[in-house]
């Protein structure tokens, strides 16, 4: 058996919230978070996704045609997943990202201004409504972003760039804080 | 320049998004001669005017998609997922 033991910190964990009265930049638990692929020609998956992941509002979000993330607050026990990942097939295949991708939670009334700074995504609740996502640029990094609510959003973004985003992030909340 | 790009998966974005790849040409069959695809591969027109390209939303929803292009005035006149739609027209 090899000597080296890798510990997993979360990537986010030494930051520092940033919050004012108007914007609230928060790293969110690493929890669960499963890339779904369904198989070409599946129809009305969101449906079947939902009932077969049994979470919460907002938990299955798409991420383009065919593909969803599924997330939960909580690591989901190895066995569940094994259960879970058999349940999708044969219309899906399930794979675990819960590593492999970060939480990021951005609220307040000044969120989508200061997300606006970074993303050429239409932010306004008509055009990108509660519960919708949608993968795109932030600077130069891809992260999903969804609305959670009506002043809040959550971006996924991969693990390596996590700590960069934050630091974009971070920097473009300034003025509001 | 095509700076915003119709995506039919994700609305309109910015071409920032996209990596472009090339004319949208009908591909040689497998067994076609050498010339065939010599031609294919290295002889490209360079059109002035409407043009299909291939783009990739590599920062979006990841699909590619065929981009009919103005090569002067850069408007897009259609976007669509090249996994639907019909077979790309011979090259004349």
């Amino acid at each position: 058996m090899s000597e080296f033991r890798p510990i997993l910190r979360p990537v986010l964990g030494t930051k520092q919230a940033v919050s004012s009265a108007t914007l609230r930049l928060s790293p969110l638990p690493e929890g669960t978070i499963i890339h779904v692929l369904a198989r070409p020609g599946e129809e009305d998956m969101v449906p079947f996704l939902g009932s077969v992941a049994q979470t919460a509002a907002h938990a299955v979000r798409p991420v383009s045609p065919g593909q969803w993330f599924i997330v939960g607050e909580e690591p989901m026990p190895h066995k569940e997943m094994k259960s879970l990942f058999a349940a999708l097939e044969p219309r899906a295949s399930g794979v675990d990202q819960s590593h492999g991708r970060v939480r990021i939670r951005i609220e307040g009334k000044m969120a989508s201004r200061a997300l606006s700074k970074g993303t050429a995504l239409d932010l306004d609740p008509s055009a990108f409504p509660v519960g919708q996502s949608s993968v795109t640029l932030i600077g130069h990094i891809a992260a999903h972003i969804t609305r959670v609510g009506s002043e809040a959003f959550e971006i996924i973004v991969l693990r390596g760039f996590a700590e960069s985003l934050w630091d974009d992030l971070a920097r473009m909340s300034l003025e509001f804080s | 320049m095509a700076s915003l790009v119709p995506c039919p998966n994700c609305g309109r974005r910015p071409k920032e998004e996209f990596t472009i790849k090339g004319a949208a040409l009908k591909r040689p069959a497998a067994g076609a001669d050498a010339s065939e695809w010599f031609d294919y591969v290295y002889l490209r027109d360079n059109p002035h005017g409407a043009y299909e390209e291939y783009w990739h939303h590599t920062s979006g929803c990841r699909r590619w998609l065929v981009l009919t292009r103005d090569t002067v005035t850069h408007e897009v006149a259609a976007c669509r997922d090249a996994a639907d739609g019909s077979r790309l027209e011979e090259r004349t």
